[in-house]
């Protein structure tokens, strides 16, 4: 029982890691914290299930258009709307981001009816021993562990990686050295949502796809970041595991309407006990 | 000049139960209710620049708390309500002791995760509070004395607006905002004037959210709960102007007007119109209709 339940929550835990470290990325480069960053993920979820429907396109391929697709949204949510609030006061990024999630959730409500929706592909589960896993949920967990490990070895390994570091760690310091720090701002951005979409890409196999499915995320993996220290990426990675550890844990003993505010209990608690985060992050 | 005209408005309002039809004063009691949440939310967000994105939080408190008592001990309701406004200063006490400490964003997410945990506990004590299946308020019709006590409500967050942004405990809150390390380094008690102010916030939504629960004869989680209350109320008050005193009076008749007239008819896009005014106002005015004119015709502070 309890080795599977810890396995489920390592599954569950690396794409919360995926999807926080998107939200992490921009809130470390820009000290925005992105609210829409759930209906981003929705809207990724979105492609993948018209992509299957229409074309039949396997939606593990359909990667390849949500990602690039949503880094454009992002992009433009970043000209146009966040990059002017960069330097405002925290109310005006956390209102802004607000109003374009509920603005998005409404088209999407508007464009694709609230109807649930489901992509029928992959069921049934892995045996393992005593073990049963769906086949679904491991595919997403190898996925996302491949992509924060490409996006991890980005901002290791390039210039541009590089520069995105170097702008979350001081951005005069960085324009100073020649960063262009609105490219850098618009980039960051577009990498952020794709990483939210290829978490919505991974979860429209696994759950009912609907336009308020996203919110859900945006909460968790602001969780995540401050687990992990806000502005320490790898800290993302730990704060993901970690978080799905807890929640499968807890669903043993927790009623699933109870479940839900496991999540909010414990950002509450660490924020007080340590705002750091577990790994060392920027101090608050 | 001005002085005249704003009690002549007072006095119009006192006699409008007299007149109006069912409708205008059901309308004019919610308006009261939105100038009171918004003119509480200012109090704590827009003088000291904590921004408080959970206090709906209060007002759900409220609401049950006055629900509870008339439901259960039989309570007339303008004493449950006052009780509200009691629960939700405890509420604040509680949450504020600890959270206070945070600074920008986690302040605002702390907040926020507050009153989802607020909802999921309601929810979760059935037997007090009914669950998710809600809290059946006994039937009374009384929306002309709940129209005055509402009203009263607004008026007197109001007038505390006006006593603290002209006092000195005022000031040391808007230095709170400018720079905290400075007002510290200057001897201010920084912890113990951002609690007083959030006390101070917490006590009119939660009386207003009892009067809202006997208005509505009818509570669930969800409807005291909703982040969307939160939010509507901080763009009133940044659509007429935060930090000052009759602003967010201007942001909560302008918004709620505009709500009931045009919203109304739109109801699929709704969300979406909601969402266009959020981004056109943080982007286009950010200070606020009296900001901008405060700044453009050199009015006094204390507006």
């Amino acid at each position: 029982m309890l080795g599977q339940v810890v396995i489920s929550g390592l599954l569950a835990g690396a794409l919360y890691a995926m999807v926080a470290l998107g939200l992490g990325l921009i809130f470390g480069v820009m000290r925005v914290l992105n609210v829409s960053h759930g209906p981003l993920l929705m809207l990724g979820a979105y492609t993948t299930f018209w992509l299957f429907q229409w074309l039949g396109l396997n939606p593990y391929l359909s990667l390849v258009v949500s990602m690039p697709l949503l880094f454009l949204v992002g992009v433009v949510l970043q000209r146009f709307f966040v990059g002017r609030v960069v330097d405002a006061p925290e109310l005006s990024s956390l209102l802004l981001t607000f109003g374009i999630s509920i603005a998005l959730v409404n088209l999407a409500q508007l464009a694709f009816t609230a109807d649930l929706r489901s992509v029928e592909y992959l069921t049934g589960s892995f045996l393992l021993g005593p073990f049963a896993f769906s086949k679904s949920r491991v595919i997403a967990c190898l996925f996302a562990i491949v992509i924060t490990a490409g996006a991890f070895l980005f901002l290791k390994m390039t210039r541009l990686g590089k520069a995105i570091r170097a702008v979350s760690q001081s951005r005069e310091v960085a324009q100073v050295c020649g960063v262009d720090v609105g490219r850098i701002h618009m980039i960051a951005f577009g990498i952020g949502s794709a990483l939210a979409a290829a978490g919505g890409t991974l979860v429209a196999v696994m759950v009912a796809i609907q336009p308020e499915m996203g919110q859900v995320y945006t909460f968790k993996s602001f969780l995540v970041i401050v687990l992990g220290g806000a502005g320490n990426y790898p800290g993302a990675l730990l704060g993901g595991l970690l978080l799905g550890l807890i929640e499968q844990v807890s669903s043993l003993f927790l009623t699933t309407q109870v479940n839900e505010a496991v999540a909010y209990v414990l950002l509450v608690l660490v924020l007080l006990v340590r705002p750091t985060g577990l790994l060392k992050g920027r101090a608050q | 000049m001005l002085l005249p005209a704003f009690c002549l408005l007072l006095i119009a309002l006192a006699v409008y139960p007299l007149k109006g039809t069912g409708y205008g004063v059901r309308f004019m009691l919610q308006l009261f209710m939105w100038i009171a949440l918004a003119q509480s939310w200012n109090l704590i967000s827009g003088l000291t620049g904590y921004v408080s994105f959970g206090h709906i939080a209060f007002f759900g408190m409220g609401a049950y708390t006055a629900g509870i008592l008339i439901v259960k001990l039989g309570w007339p309701w303008l004493w449950a309500s006052l009780a509200g406004g009691v629960g939700a200063f405890v509420l604040a006490l509680v949450i504020g002791w600890p959270c206070l400490r945070l600074k920008g964003p986690y302040f605002a997410i702390a907040m926020l995760g507050l009153n989802e945990v607020l909802r999921v506990a309601v929810s979760y004590f059935e037997g007090l509070t009914g669950g998710g299946s809600g809290l059946s308020l006994p039937a009374l019709y009384a929306s002309v004395p709940i129209y005055y006590a509402m009203g009263l409500v607004a008026l007197a967050v109001t007038a505390l607006a006006y006593v603290i942004v002209t006092s000195r405990f005022g000031l040391r809150l808007m230095t709170i905002r400018e720079d905290e390390v400075a007002a510290e380094a200057m001897g201010i008690d920084t912890f113990r004037y951002k609690l007083y102010a959030f006390l101070l916030s917490a006590v009119g939504p939660g009386i207003v959210g009892g009067l809202a629960a006997r208005d509505q004869s009818y509570i669930e989680p969800i409807s005291v709960f909703p982040l969307i209350m939160t939010i509507t109320m901080i763009v009133m008050v940044l659509f007429g102007g935060k930090g000052t005193i009759w602003g967010p009076v201007l942001g909560a008749v302008l918004l709620f007007t505009l709500q009931e007239m045009i919203w109304a008819r739109f109801i699929y896009v709704h969300q979406l119109l909601f969402g266009a005014i959020i981004v056109a106002v943080v982007l286009l005015m950010p200070r606020g209709i009296l900001g901008v004119l405060q700044q453009k015709y050199n009015l006094p502070r204390t507006i």
